[in-house]
């Protein structure tokens, strides 16, 4: 196997009380488009600073192409769009793209950089008077110049409008298409889902899923079957219940049961079998944000059951 | 050293020219003001020898120098509170090339200045001096400038934006004053001259005096120059490569 692109051990960062980052192990291969998902203050910045060694880890390490990330930014072989890191108002976009090339030692031409992010027309246009998503995509200008081997990209998509996020990884495709390394971090769902070929998700700090797309999915694929009993035959329908094969997970609450399955249509049959008076059913399907919340809500206790995939 | 990227920056820094009228337009006035009030019946300074209109060109050109210098701190603020550094540290520039571009920035400014007020002298007010000498002068106070560059640089990453004004103002308040830009020391207790030996503006002012004459002993005045050069520049670098981490 090749030296992964990014690799994070053991990494920690406290401020103060607040731990931001509590022991993530991520190794992410060249070529790979990974996603970090997870809500505001999970520590995805935290990490992508960390990644790029703007920040030093509490405890762990974090390398780039195996070794330092300062040298891999030395090199030129990564490539960055910070939150809160941004162009100057004052300047045209190309100046202010032409000032980050000139700290790099072998850039793009100012052109391609433009092309690459589809802003040509926008070179002359005054940074202070560019609207957010076309501020996102100069930013991205900027993140290309140095030709990078890895993009870190964070939350590259805020600000922008439908047309102008399509746009953008419409650019994205074409610079992932020769075999870079993405990775970026979203709370758009969709934007995971349809751009990533492995999603990371992130929550209090720590790792709560890793897997495709689809493995992510299935942590709560399938549907939920709820329905509830007569208050005095709980007991009985619990034990009942216990001889029920092929499904997921069995939730109770008082008189209200709760059953995951990927074959809702037999589990249910079993369900009215062993249980005859089941009243109130429901069967729901499970989308994406279930899985995305059912993982964010639950896995600060349960790390361990959730994670998927490799 | 990335010298392209130097280069840009001093550039960048230049066409924010206009900006700089204001910082230009105090010493202009002070110098017109003070320079026909000593300079019209051509007095002579007495330990120097030096016209006192001369002795007043010096002074309100280091002035003048001093602020374009100190005046880069605004820009390197805001610079900062964009995330521009933040940015910057994801390219292969050091906390070196960056002192250096923003010191190359706020020199280029000054030479400007200063050359300007010295024209102003010559021109309007009649000032007369060897070529050399002018030459000499321009150069020395010139040098003198780059302590105040580094103390630009520094009151720009270490005020946040509301705090650069204030801070601002009583650096340069207090350099112009203890520094005798404004009134010269003669005037002054003796506790204010004595104070005035460390800072940069008193040694920024003799070593363009001392470049005026062509003589005396400008080794003082450089050495004191370079310490606060040298510890300004650790106290930067420093700070520059701690500042990218999120506040």
């Amino acid at each position: 196997m090749d030296i992964p692109a990014l690799e994070l051990a053991a990494l920690s960062k406290s401020f103060g009380q607040l731990t931001a980052v509590d022991g993530i192990d991520l190794t992410i291969q060249r070529g790979e488009v990974v996603a970090l998902l997870g809500p505001n203050g999970a520590g995805k910045s935290t990490t992508i600073d960390l990644a790029l060694g703007l920040a030093h880890p509490t405890s762990g390490t974090a390398r780039l192409f195996g070794g330092d990330p300062r040298a891999a930014i030395l090199a030129g072989r990564v490539g960055a769009m910070l939150q809160g890191g941004a162009l100057l108002p004052t300047t045209t976009v190309r100046q202010s793209i032409a000032l980050v090339a000139a700290a790099h030692r072998a850039p793009l031409s100012i052109d391609e950089a433009l092309d690459r992010a589809g802003i040509r027309d926008l070179a002359k246009q005054r940074v202070s008077k560019l609207s957010g998503g076309q501020l996102q995509r100069a930013r991205f200008a900027i993140a290309v110049v140095s030709n990078p081997d890895l993009l870190i990209l964070d939350e590259p998509t805020a600000a922008m409008d439908v047309e102008s996020r399509r746009e953008f990884w419409h650019s994205m495709r074409e610079f992932t298409a020769e075999g870079r390394t993405v990775v970026f971090a979203t709370h758009y769902l969709d934007e995971a889902d349809s751009f990533a070929d492995r999603i990371v998700i992130l929550n209090s700090g720590r790792i709560v899923a890793d897997g495709t797309p689809a493995e992510v999915k299935s942590v709560v694929s399938g549907r939920s079957i709820r329905f509830a009993v007569d208050a005095g035959e709980a007991d009985a329908a619990t034990s009942a219940l216990s001889r029920l094969g092929g499904i997921r997970s069995l939730e109770q609450r008082a008189s209200r049961f709760t059953l995951v399955s990927d074959d809702s249509d037999a589990t249910l049959r079993s369900v009215l079998h062993l249980v005859p008076t089941a009243h109130d059913i429901e069967i729901t399907a499970h989308t994406m944000d279930d899985a995305f919340l059912a993982l964010t809500t639950s896995a600060a206790t349960s790390t361990d059951t959730v994670t998927v995939g490799a | 050293m990335p010298f392209r990227y130097i280069a840009l920056e001093s550039l960048r820094q230049l066409r924010n020219l206009p900006s700089l009228v204001f910082t230009f337009v105090v010493p202009l006035m002070m110098l017109l003001i003070f320079g026909s009030l000593y300079g019209g019946s051509g007095q002579q300074e007495a330990t120097t020898g030096l016209p006192w209109l001369v002795v007043t060109t010096v002074q309100m050109a280091s002035y003048g120098g001093m602020m374009a210098a100190l005046s880069q701190a605004f820009a390197i603020t805001t610079e900062r509170s964009v995330g521009w550094n933040r940015q910057l540290r994801v390219t292969p520039l050091s906390g070196i090339g960056y002192l250096v571009s923003k010191v190359s920035a706020a020199l280029l400014v000054a030479l400007l200045t200063v050359t300007m007020l010295c024209l102003v002298s010559m021109v309007v007010l009649g000032a007369r001096m060897d070529a050399s000498h002018w030459i000499l002068s321009i150069i020395s106070i010139w040098i003198g400038v780059i302590p105040f560059a580094l103390i630009a640089v520094a009151i720009g990453q270490f005020a946040k934006p509301q705090f650069a004004q204030p801070l601002f103002t009583v650096v340069f308040l207090g350099m112009s004053v203890l520094g005798g830009l404004w009134i010269p020391l003669a005037v002054m207790p003796s506790w204010v001259i004595s104070i005035a030996q460390t800072v940069p503006s008193y040694w920024l002012n003799k070593l363009g005096q001392i470049g005026a004459h062509g003589t005396g002993d400008a080794l003082t005045p450089i050495m004191v120059l370079a310490i606060w050069t040298a510890a300004l520049a650790v106290l930067i670098t420093w700070r520059y490569r701690r500042d990218a981490a999120r506040q």
